[in-house]
């Protein structure tokens, strides 16, 4: 073991042509992730054929390296333009956008680039040293098991959202709706499709989010502009506090800011600490490595677990640097577990899994079980690559930040225009159809519409996005077990979960609806 | 004189550039093979092996679209309904011939033209290896002994290894609904539930649980295939075991309907060469993919026959039996749409949702930019595909620009430099077939 444990350290930090490799696939990977629309997964299906010429260790160093450099880069649009680059960012699009309007959006990225760095880090180290042990708690999670899990992502949407939790039910339930369009994928019977062919594959979540955060947010600037009343809220950057407050608007002043701006600003609360860093990195990778599950339940459940322990949860949804921080790490130490599953029993845990196993594959690798004995310093490899790429993040993602950075001095009437033609384009590139950019046109209109009801966004991408799953498993677990309502605490860890989550909204409910029925601070006002 | 010049010259380069693309050899612009399942799937990775190969061959891009959702409704139907230039490829599976049986969708293997089957996995029967079953038959005494009761999973309900399993049922005098079909999406999350014990059996293809089988964690109790594997000899074929039923996924390439024979010719010499290359052949066996070659009239045969057995099954009346489940597809909706009404009436009562009052307020100028965005994005997803996307985004960003009131000496300029490099870092680059109308390249 220790002899392929340091084959496998020399062929990974000695090797320039894997140093080489991992910068050009960081560089890759911060583009592809910045590009809303594009996403890791196309990112990973694109560099398929280059595989081929690559040995493995290379040719996984470059998946590892762009997926996490994705994931954090779908931060930098979410900070800078409320458009998350990727599902997994959507979590916190409201409280990164609310600091980015008070001017602090580097400050933001700064501290979703640490906090990715070392949530990477944390996922290394745990698929390091717990892979084995962790795979097991993996093979307890059946159909019942998921639906408690998808349940309790669905609620975390809730907890974390700012003002009234009936409304983020209102969200959450019109989400849920959405994605019940087109083929029911447990009866494969067509919903709500009205006879079109297009609408048989339903609405798929990523134009979804470009519209709902990005085209809806076009549609509120264009309210505004130059309307002579009220200048538009811009987005600053930071060091001038002074500046920014003369330039806050009335919207500003009441809807966001004010009484939490100062609190915010002079706050010299640290980015993360060691217990937030380990608590959102051991959620993070538990759930990253349950196969569908992912990055994004792992981000909305890290946040919602935040604000139950966090000192300030007013903030939460209204500019938390510190929500951000713990569902930035969350979110990337996710992506260490999800290789648990495809290693250990060669079942992919998403569509980059799928992929690895496939040029595995093509390399005469059979992930499995014995690839721990057989090919040892491939698999320790691949832990010392997580850790080079995340290395290797901090000063890619820190250039990215700067070039990005520079949007935010582009003229509002120049970059509206620009942003809707890369809306439509990200849209377009998921399928390659015009489906999908009318599903992002019909989602700027109706997110535009919720948001004048102040109804957040949130719950309503992360419903589209587990709709389908949770469906699928409720029906499930009812067919399997002959319809009855026990079988779903029937298995202790069913019970664990199912309990949890009850009580989740048990708590959310009597503290937020009863105990203050008027009770939207921000919002309502 | 100069202006008309000008024009002159502009319409010319306009004709010069459109000639060069259409009058050239085929293929002259990158072609587009439809792949009707998601990346990194089975289906996936060899459209994407075709398409490298296809593209070193042809000497034109051939970009891997996936078209997913609908349970290949999708990706068949836009197979069907492309443009009949010989640019689109449909990559087509077996679903092809159960969907329209369904009452899914119309489309039947008539409305394709067939070119090449380049790939046949025959479904096998998994259960975990501390299971009581040993061989084929003590399963098939236990069914016989409580029906309904053991439960199988590998695919979603009336897909390709639930016909497996219901074939297999019905040729040994039973009926589908004897194995209890759990419908999970795919194989994959079928072995994570058959390894958490959530169902008995899994029905799919051997590559598809190698890794498991080979793990020592799963048995292999028979492959539906008339012989048996080379990579896995030792697991018998359903026929030894006195069971006459064979059930193998294929996959296989069609254009639509209409496209010139010269084109066709071209493309099915192409294809033919990349499934009989080592290169291909190689990538299969080491993915574990089952080899075959069937052109033309033979392909068509096999869609025909598969389509008839498909058919005797799912519209048989103890299949279409089991269809009818506990939970319909509306029971769902159903409680959602009436979570939603208490939400709403909930936040009516404690004072919402209200109009936010701190919103911008209507008012006609910020409407008009709001609707000129919205006709704009209309007007493009019409008249794109026509114009192409150089055109139609220059006019669509020009058209943003001028409404927002930045000059035109500014705006040209900025609209050439966001629309050019877009397509060809999206076009070129990521392989996202942007249309190409009159200006592409």
């Amino acid at each position: 073991m220790i002899d392929s444990l340091r084959d496998a350290a020399l062929q990974v930090f000695l090797s320039p042509e894997i140093w080489l490799i991992v910068i050009l696939s960081a560089v890759y990977g911060v583009f592809m992730g910045a590009v809303p629309g594009l996403t890791a997964t196309m990112a990973v299906a694109l560099f398929v054929p280059v595989s081929y010429w690559l040995e493995p260790t290379p040719a996984l160093a470059a998946v590892v390296t762009m997926v996490a450099c994705a994931i954090f880069a779908g931060d930098i649009p979410t900070v800078l333009l409320r458009i998350p680059g990727t599902p997994a960012s959507a979590a916190y699009v409201d409280d990164a956008y609310a600091l980015t309007l008070r001017g602090e959006s580097r400050r933001v990225l700064h501290a979703a680039l640490l906090c990715s760095v070392m949530g990477g880090l944390v996922g290394a180290v745990l698929l390091m040293t717990l892979g084995n042990q962790l795979a097991r708690i993996a093979t307890m999670f059946s159909v019942v098991e998921y639906f408690w899990l998808y349940l309790l992502g669905l609620s975390c949407a809730v907890v974390v959202s700012q003002g009234s939790a009936l409304r983020a039910m209102v969200g959450l339930m019109i989400g849920l709706l959405l994605s019940t369009v087109g083929l029911s994928a447990v009866h494969t019977e067509a919903r709500f499709t009205f006879g079109q062919p297009e609408l048989f594959q339903g609405i798929s979540f990523i134009p979804a989010m470009i519209g709902l955060f990005g085209i809806s947010e076009v549609f509120r600037n264009l309210l505004v502009l130059d309307s002579p009343a009220k200048s538009q809220p811009k987005p600053q950057h930071d060091n001038d506090n002074t500046a920014v407050s003369e330039n806050v608007d009335a919207k500003n002043t009441s809807l966001r800011s004010e009484q939490d701006l100062a609190a915010t600003s002079a706050a010299a609360t640290p980015i993360t600490t060691p217990i937030r860093l380990a608590r959102s990195g051991v959620i993070g990778a538990l759930i990253g490595m349950l196969p569908g599950a992912g990055a994004d339940i792992a981000a909305w459940v890290s946040l919602a677990v935040s604000k139950r322990f966090s000192k300030r949860p007013e903030l939460y949804g209204k500019g938390s640097l510190e929500g951000i921080a713990d569902a930035a790490t969350a979110n990337s130490a996710a992506l260490a577990g999800r290789w648990i599953p495809a290693l250990v029993f060669g079942i992919p845990g998403d569509s980059v899994t799928a992929i690895v196993i496939g040029v595995l594959l093509i390399k005469n690798i059979q992930p499995g079980p014995e690839i721990f004995t057989k090919q040892a310093t491939l698999v320790y490899s691949l832990y010392f690559v997580f850790i080079l790429a995340n290395l290797i993040l901090l000063p890619v993602g820190w250039a990215a930040i700067r070039v990005g950075g520079l949007v935010v001095n582009v003229p509002r009437n120049v970059l509206l225009p620009v942003i809707t033609l890369f809306c439509i384009v990200g849209a377009y590139s998921i399928n390659g159809g015009y489906f999908d950019v009318g599903v992002m046109l019909a989602m700027g209109v109706l997110g535009f519409f919720l948001e004048r009801r102040s109804i957040p966004l949130g719950p309503v991408v992360l419903g589209i996005i587990l709709g389908g799953p949770l469906e699928e498993r409720f029906v499930q677990t009812i067919v399997s077990t002959d319809g009855s309502f026990l079988a779903f605490f029937s298995r202790p860890m069913a019970a664990v979960l199912g309990v949890l989550c009850l009580t989740t909204w048990a708590v959310t409910f009597f503290v937020r609806t009863i105990k203050r029925p008027t009770g939207t601070p921000g919002a309502g006002a | 004189m100069r202006p008309t010049f000008g024009l002159r010259f502009f319409l010319m380069s306009l004709l010069l550039l459109a000639g060069c693309s259409r009058n050239g050899e085929f293929p002259s612009r990158p072609i587009t093979l439809l792949c009707p399942w998601s990346a990194g799937g089975g289906t996936d990775r060899v459209s994407r092996q075709v398409a490298k190969q296809l593209e070193a061959l042809l000497g034109a891009p051939v970009n891997v679209v996936n078209a997913t959702g609908g349970a290949g409704v999708t990706g068949h139907t836009r197979g069907v309904l492309a443009r009949p230039d010989g640019y689109t490829l449909a990559m087509i599976t077996p679903e092809l011939a159960m969907l329209h049986w369904r009452g899914l969708t119309n489309i039947t293997y008539h409305d394709f033209d067939p070119i090449i089957l380049l790939n046949r996995d025959n479904a096998a029967l998994f259960v975990r290896e501390e299971a009581p079953w040993r061989t084929l038959a003590e399963l098939e005494a236990d069914i016989r002994r409580r029906p309904g009761e053991i439960k199988g999973a590998g695919t979603a309900f009336g897909g390709v290894w639930h016909i497996g399993v219901a074939g297999w049922m019905t040729h040994i005098g039973m009926q589908p609904n004897d194995v209890l079909w759990v419908s999970l999406n795919g194989s994959a999350p079928s072995l994570q539930e058959l390894m958490a014990g959530g169902v008995d059996l899994v029905c799919c293809s051997v590559p598809e649980a190698q890794a498991l089988l080979d793990g020592g964690r799963l048995r292999c109790l028979g492959i539906m295939a008339e012989k048996r594997m080379a990579s896995e000899p030792d697991i018998p074929t359903f026929q030894e075991l006195g069971v006459d039923w064979s059930l193998g996924g294929w996959r296989g390439v069609a254009l639509p309907l209409g496209t010139p024979p010269e084109r066709r010719d071209i493309l099915q010499r192409a294809l033919t060469q990349v499934v009989r290359s080592e290169e291909y052949q190689k990538f299969l066996s080491q993915a574990n993919f089952g080899y075959a070659i069937e052109a033309d009239a033979q392909f068509l045969r096999t869609l025909e026959a598969s389509d008839k057995e498909y058919g005797e099954i799912l519209t048989s009346p103890a299949f279409q039996d089991v269809q009818r489940q506990r939970i319909g597809p509306m029971a769902f909706p159903t409680i959602l749409a009436g979570l939603l009404v208490l939400g709403v009436i909930g936040s009516a009562m404690t004072g919402g949702p209200t109009k936010n009052t701190d919103e911008y307020r209507f008012n006609r100028a910020g409407l008009l930019r709001i609707g000129v965005f919205l006709g704009g994005i209309v007007l493009f997803i019409v008249f794109a595909d026509t114009t192409g996307y150089v055109l139609a985004g220059l006019a669509l960003l020009l058209a943003f620009l001028a409404v927002l009131r930045v000059r035109m000496l500014t705006a040209i300029p900025l609209a050439l430099l966001v629309v050019l490099p877009t397509y060809q870092i999206f076009a070129v680059y990521l392989r996202v077939p942007l249309p190409w109308g009159w200006l592409g390249w």
